[in-house]
């Protein structure tokens, strides 16, 4: 018992020095990122880089630049499909989009966008509501590989079964296949999809706003976050968004306790779709 | 049910009070009843009494009058013997009889007058026998019988013995009657003394009724007064309080209810009591945090549970505090509040005057009420708190579950991977055999050549270590030596010197010549061994430096002072010269400073025959000091610069033969300056001279001494570049704190909020504005500004733009984006000219310092009329009529008016002759477009036309966007939900419109828009997609005279310079480039310019949302001139571009 107490605290310690490490050698932030969780992913980059401990991470990612990518695909959690959870994408799509119809150009956000599905969802949608040609997306993520996936928006065959079931399960009024290119086993995305996107590196930790949107759409990235770091992500989405603009979250987040909630009212309250108040 | 139980034991208390009363009321008027009625039934018995006397008197009277009427009937009959005679003698008997039976009766009732009346019967008796036998002897005998019965004297003696029983029988009676009489008397006696005392006692009781009645009616009324406090205290508590909340609540209702005027609520929890909150203690007061259990007066209530009451307490024990004023409160009560009996939470209250028993008795009643409260504000929290810790483990199940997600898809990537790789796998094993065949040979001889290698690597592993202890033993040995070396040389100088100066004379002038030579080798042998000493110290690391300001001028006459003499003796000019520009002191080690420069300075004087010497001191870059020594001497060949500063190595081998001086001198030179964090540089040319410049830092910093190696690398020049960020100013101290009325707010009156950080502008138009009949409140920092302004929603507010920390433009723009404080005028007062960006941002008026007071005075009466004035009027500009009403339906309201028109004429008409608040825009109208509108209203230039929004059925190009922007910040494309947004977009204008500027401010404005020469008519690409940002922009640069072009992306940028290097265009001056773009981004585009040498030169400003600082890195790599972090602050925005444009 003691042991284990023992060895818990030295590797919070290690992860507390990874973290500062990668913080001022890299500029990624993720000191302020729920600490069970990055220890979990922690523990497990040890375990298949074959590491004895966190240290040795730390030492040899100091080190080695190549490192760095392979560090950042166990801290960031990319996974996602394309329309998950459908019934958030018809809550968009039945009472967002209408909404989205009275402005002459509009700028949609997917923050932390990982691979891309969540992008090449909501311009699917876009364009299915004959909004993509006034629409410009901005995709940002802090991880370099997820960003340069998302950018090639391809994806391997098996799962676009799921994705076209999602698709039709949100009220899709074309067919997924009308928008991808199957071969080698793998599905590529039109590009024309791409030509109203912006990729960029953006991080919420440490980068301020960058233009004035209509739709944040941010899912499943509060969760990894502790306390501070989502009420300045969600101080992030507020300052970027128009008035009356739209946020999107993940099924189980909440603004309910974020110190920023009163500048938000819920839109569709079981979908985390929020609409900004005031101004 | 504790309540109700309090109440019914004082009822029941009263009750039996009251029925003590009735019973001692009745009893009290009984008692005087019977006492009455006995008093009369004494009297009357005594009356009765004294009336039967009275007739026993008369009968006894009556007896002796019929006794003597018997006897003188007698007589008469004795004398005449006429029967007439016995007639009255007859009646005598007969009424003797009579009253005798009636004195029977009478005397019954005594028996001292039963045996008188006994005896008087007997005696009359006796009388009437002898009268009896006298007459019947008179009968018989005749008269002389008769008169001889008589005269025996018989009848006389009982006539005397009744006579004299009558007289006794009368004397008891009038005894009688005495005593009769005196107990009558005393029975009336009694009877006043009675009804005296029976009206006294009955006022007596009708008081002790009254105060009764009184004290009732005074209870009946506190347990009103304590029942309506208790019932406004439960209203006082209701709803989702938290504790705090809670203990504001409470403390508030008790002050206004006691008059209490300082109070405190402590809330326990586990033994420990902690402050939930105050009331009218002023914040520095000393009040503790917490108390546990029997810790002080409160921790004794706490553990009492019951009320403690201190009058007369000592000054300072508690304080209330106001802005005005403290005072001490000199009677304190503390008291429990309990949820199910137990204490949990205490009160203290402090008054001015002794407690009032009601206070109490509420306190003790609503101990209950609040205990349960403040139970349930915890439990509140606590739900709170779990529904948190809900939401927080439902995240984190989230975030367990996605990273779950990804190790299975990375398992099933993993398990076909290797699928695949087995596959592989077996293929390369075939082939590994064979080759591993040829690799056991290779290995063989690779081990022999392995054992050869760790041979060799042993053998220079000693070598090294020998060499490390034999440097370490030179230096030692150096370090040792030279100090031993010292000793002896000292004293063959002195006795050198003593034979030289041949005080005796006995030398010849050769002997004198050889001991002066022995002086002078003996001299320069020991400048050998310090300069060695001084070049292994600083090699041991043994020199430490101490940094001391050391004064400039000081240091350049002791130089002087030493080198003068020198000069003159070789006849060389020597200058030493003090820049204006550098710092008169500095800091850093004055001996060692000195130590390099006599270096340098005697070098030059050494090395140079004719010509000057020359120092000079100047600043050299941020905070660095260059003294230069240049002489024109010797010079130094190109190759020998190098070499020079090694150790034992000089210009010239032969140099040290002709010139002297042991060649260590540069070496230790240049290790001390790179002590003091500096380092010393040469130019030189053979024949010409030389210049050793020695930069320093004119602080020393230990931290910013590099290491020995990178001091051999050839030292940077001292003169550096301007850095290419510049830092924002440092932050202007707070101002002090104005007075305003913050404390003393009267909620009648109109406030105001005066955002201005210098105290003096402040106070002005704080003064002003009480004029006028506002209230003022003066923040000093935009933080401040923003909390006042939300906290006190002023009605109106002046805001100056340069606040130490933000910009009051960041201020003006939150303050509009916030649906509690957007509808609050603002005006902007400023030092420079940012009308144009503070009006687009919704400011109702620009003022711009230095501000005259009756043009504030103008400005503070504008605001009162704009508050005062609260119709609304809105022009809808909507040819469709059906459409035009259904607008002007949906915005009409009780304080909004709107007029309706068709045409871009009757628009223009009616703006010219009315004023409005806002319009609502068709694009498509029949007599003009609505753009060509918006062009003639915005160069109209003699009035302001109101905001405009655009409300349009058609789809917008970006073109069409970009160009009704300048006009609208707000674009409305009709649909399912566009009526909800005209609707809010509209109201929000209403609140804040631009006033009508009076024609004066205008022009003042039009003349500062050419105000800034050093941009009039420069050309700046801005490179950017986002509409706002490039609004923002332009509307910055445009009104100082800046031709802004826009390019949407960087392809369009490139395309764009492109146009203007072949002349289809003018050149561009500057470009700010944004890094986040659709096509190309930023970065690519700078470098893609960077790249081609017609725009190699061009300044390029990238404006980035990122915050580290190798982003920024990134864009001065990518060869941009300058950044600036988003969100753009414009001053530093008009600065960077001043600074970057090409003159």
């Amino acid at each position: 018992m003691d042991a284990a107490l023992v060895t818990s605290s030295i590797e919070d310690i290690e992860i507390q020095l990874l973290l500062e490490a990668l913080y001022q050698h890299y500029h990624y932030d993720f000191r302020h990122y729920a600490r069970a969780s990055i220890k979990r992913r922690l523990l497990q980059a040890r375990a298949q880089l074959g590491y004895g401990s966190i240290s040795e991470i730390q030492a040899a990612v100091l080190r080695d630049s190549t490192l760095l990518p392979r560090l950042l695909d166990f801290l960031t959690v990319q996974v996602s499909e394309m329309f998950r959870d459908p019934s958030y994408f018809r809550a968009l799509r039945e009472k967002v989009i209408p909404h989205l119809h009275t402005y002459p150009s509009l700028k949609v956000w997917v923050a932390g966008c990982s691979n891309g599905e969540e992008l090449y969802s909501l311009a699917i949608l876009f364009h299915e509501e004959g909004l993509a040609k006034k629409t410009m997306f901005y995709a940002t993520d802090i991880n370099p590989t997820a960003l340069k996936a998302a950018q090639a928006g391809v994806y391997s065959l098996d799962r676009i079964r799921l994705f076209t079931e999602n698709h039709q399960a949100s009220g899709g009024r074309s067919s997924l296949s009308d928008y991808y290119t199957a071969n080698y086993g793998r599905a590529v995305f039109d590009k024309s999809l791409c030509s109203q996107v912006v990729f960029s590196d953006h991080s919420l930790v440490t980068d301020a706003a960058f233009a004035e949107m209509h739709l944040i759409s941010c899912r499943n990235v509060l969760i990894y976050f502790d306390r501070d770091l989502q009420d300045r992500a969600v101080g992030l989405f507020r300052d970027s968004l128009a008035r009356r603009g739209f946020l999107g979250l993940g099924s189980k987040e909440s603004l309910r306790f974020s110190s920023h909630a009163d500048a938000f009212a819920d839109f569709v309250r079981e979908e985390k779709i929020y609409q900004r108040t005031g101004s | 049910m504790k309540k109700a139980s309090v109440t019914s034991h004082a009822q029941s208390l009263a009750s039996r009070w009251a029925v003590v009363g009735l019973v001692i009321g009745v009893a009290f008027f009984v008692i005087s009843a019977a006492v009455a009625y006995l008093n009369i039934e004494n009297v009357r018995a005594s009356e009765r009494e004294i009336r039967r006397t009275h007739v026993v008197l008369t009968t006894l009277d009556d007896v002796l009058s019929a006794m003597l009427d018997a006897e003188t009937g007698q007589r008469g009959y004795l004398l005449t013997g006429r029967d007439a005679y016995l007639e009255p003698y007859s009646d005598g008997v007969g009424q003797s009889t009579e009253e005798m039976r009636k004195l029977k009766g009478l005397t019954s009732a005594s028996a001292v007058q039963k045996a008188n009346f006994a005896m008087l019967e007997n005696r009359v008796a006796a009388r009437m026998q002898i009268m009896e036998e006298v007459l019947a002897l008179r009968r018989t005998g005749g008269i002389a019988a008769a008169i001889a019965g008589l005269n025996t004297d018989r009848g006389k003696n009982v006539m005397d013995d009744i006579r004299e029983q009558v007289m006794r029988m009368t004397r008891e009676e009038q005894r009688v009657r005495e005593t009769r009489l005196i107990e009558m008397a005393a029975a009336s006696q009694a009877a006043i003394v009675s009804a005296v005392i029976t009206s006294l006692s009955g006022i007596a009781l009708t008081i002790a009724i009254f105060i009764l009645f009184i004290r009732n009616t005074r209870s009946r009324e506190r347990q009103q007064w304590l029942q309506a406090a208790q019932a406004d205290l439960g209203k006082a508590m209701m709803g989702d309080k938290t504790i705090a909340e809670l203990g504001a609540a409470i403390l508030s209702f008790l002050h206004e209810r006691t008059g209490s005027p300082a109070g405190a609520l402590f809330k326990g929890e586990g033994g420990t009591f902690r402050r939930a909150n105050m009331l009218g203690v002023p914040g520095d007061a000393d009040v503790p945090a917490e108390f546990t259990l029997n810790e002080g007066l409160m921790g004794q209530v706490a553990v009492d549970g019951r009320i403690m009451v201190l009058n007369d307490v000592p000054l300072g024990y508690l304080t209330v505090g106001s802005s005005l004023g403290r005072s001490a409160p000199r009677h304190l009560v503390i008291a429990p509040a309990k949820a199910d009996d137990a204490v949990n939470a205490v009160i203290e209250l402090g008054f001015f005057e002794p407690v009032d028993d009601v206070v109490l008795d509420l306190l003790e009643e609503a101990s209950g009420a609040i205990g349960i409260a403040l139970r349930s504000a915890r439990f509140r929290e606590r739900l709170q708190d779990a529904l948190e810790e809900t939401q927080r483990q439902a995240s984190e199940l989230q975030a367990q579950s996605e990273e779950l997600r990804v190790s299975n898809e990375e398992l099933e990537e993993q398990g076909s991977a290797l699928r695949e790789s087995q596959a592989r796998l077996e293929l390369q094993q075939v082939e590994l055999e064979q080759t591993n065949s040829q690799l056991e040979e290779q290995a063989q001889t690779l081990e022999t050549q392995r054992d050869e290698l760790e041979r060799a690597s042993a053998t220079l592993q000693l070598k090294a270590r020998e060499l490390e202890q034999a440097s370490q033993y030179k230096t030692d040995f150096l370090a040792n030596m030279s100090h031993e070396l010292r000793t002896p040389l000292n004293s063959l100088l002195i006795l050198s010197k003593l034979l030289g100066d041949n005080p005796d004379g006995n030398l010849s002038a050769e002997q004198v010549r050889f001991a002066q030579t022995i002086q002078s080798s003996g001299n320069d042998l020991l400048n050998l061994i310090n300069d060695i000493l001084d070049l292994s110290k600083i090699e041991a690391g043994h020199i430490e430096i101490q940094a001391a300001s050391v004064p400039m001028d000081r240091l350049l006459g002791d130089l002087k002072k030493v080198f003068q003499p020198i000069a003159d003796e070789r006849g060389l000019t020597l200058a030493l010269e003090l820049s204006d520009d550098c710092p008169r002191s500095i800091l850093t080690d004055r001996m060692r400073v000195e130590q390099i420069l006599k270096n340098l300075m005697s070098n030059a004087l050494k090395f140079t025959e004719r010509g000057s010497v020359q120092l000079t001191v100047a600043s050299a870059g941020e905070d660095c000091v260059a003294l230069t020594v240049t002489d024109t001497g010797i010079g130094i060949t190109k190759e020998q610069q190098d070499s020079i500063f090694d150790a034992f190595q000089q210009a010239d081998g032969s140099i040290s033969r002709r010139y002297g001086g042991t060649g260590l001198g540069l070496s230790i030179s240049r290790e001390l300056a790179r002590l003091l964090g500096g380092a010393i540089t040469v130019e030189s040319e053979v024949g010409a001279g030389s210049r050793f410049t020695l930069t320093i830092p004119a602080t020393y910093d230990p931290s910013k001494v590099p290491v020995r190696d990178q001091a051999r690398a050839a030292p940077q020049p001292a003169v550096a570049s301007p850095p290419p960020a510049r830092r924002r100013p440092a932050a202007k101290p707070r101002p002090a704190s104005i007075e305003d009325d913050r404390n003393a707010l009267d909620t009648g009156k109109r406030l105001l909020l005066v955002i201005e950080d210098d105290a003096t502008f402040a106070s002005i138009v704080c003064d002003l504005s009480h004029e006028l009949g506002f209230q003022c409140i003066v923040a000093g920092t935009a933080q401040e500004a923003i909390d006042i302004a939300r906290d006190y929603k002023p009605s109106a507010i002046v805001l100056d733009i340069g606040l130490p920390d933000q910009s009051g433009l960041t201020v003006l723009d939150h303050l509009k984006h916030q649906d509690e404080t957007r509808h609050i005028p603002i005006h902007v007062i400023s030092g420079a000219d940012q009308s144009q960006t503070a009006l687009a941002l919704g400011a109702i008026g620009y003022l711009e310092k230095p501000v005259q007071r009756e043009r504030l005075a103008e400005v503070l009466a504008g605001l009162q009329q704009k508050l005062a004035s609260s119709m609304r009027r809105v022009l809808i500009v909507e040819d469709n009529e059906v459409q035009r009403d259904a607008v002007s339906e949906l915005l009409k309201s009780q304080d909004v008016e709107t007029v309706g028109v068709g045409t871009v004429a009757k628009c223009l008409e009616l703006l010219r002759s009315e004023p409005f608040d806002c319009m609502v825009l068709d694009l498509a109208l029949p007599d003009a477009s609505g753009f060509s509108l918006l062009e003639e209203l915005s160069q109209d230039s003699d009035r302001a036309y109101p905001p405009v929004i655009i409300y349009t059925g058609r789809d917008l190009t970006t073109e069409e966007e970009q160009r009704l922007r300048r006009y609208s910040s707000s674009i409305i494309i009709k649909g399912a939900k566009s009526p909800e947004r005209l609707l809010d977009e509209v109201s929000l204008f209403l609140h804040q419109v631009v006033a009508e500027m009076p024609p004066e401010q205008r022009r003042m404005l039009e003349k500062a828009r050419h105000r800034d020469a050093a941009l009039e008519g420069r050309r700046v690409l801005i490179v950017e997609d986002d509409v706002r940002n490039v609004y923002s922009l332009t509307s910055v640069l445009e009104p100082r005279g800046v031709i802004a072009k826009i390019a949407r992306n960087g392809q369009e940028a490139l395309d764009m310079l492109e146009a203007s290097a072949d002349g289809a265009d003018k050149p561009i001056d500057l470009v700010l480039m944004d890094v986040m773009m659709p096509v190309m981004d930023g970065l690519t585009a700078v470098r893609a310019m960077r790249s081609n040498p017609k725009w190699a030169k061009l300044p390029v400003i990238m404006l980035t949302a990122k915050a580290m600082p190798d982003d920024q890195q990134n864009c001065l790599d990518a060869g941009a001139n300058d950044y600036m972090a988003k969100p753009i602050d414009v001053d530093k925005l008009l600065s960077l571009v001043r600074v970057w444009m090409p003159r």
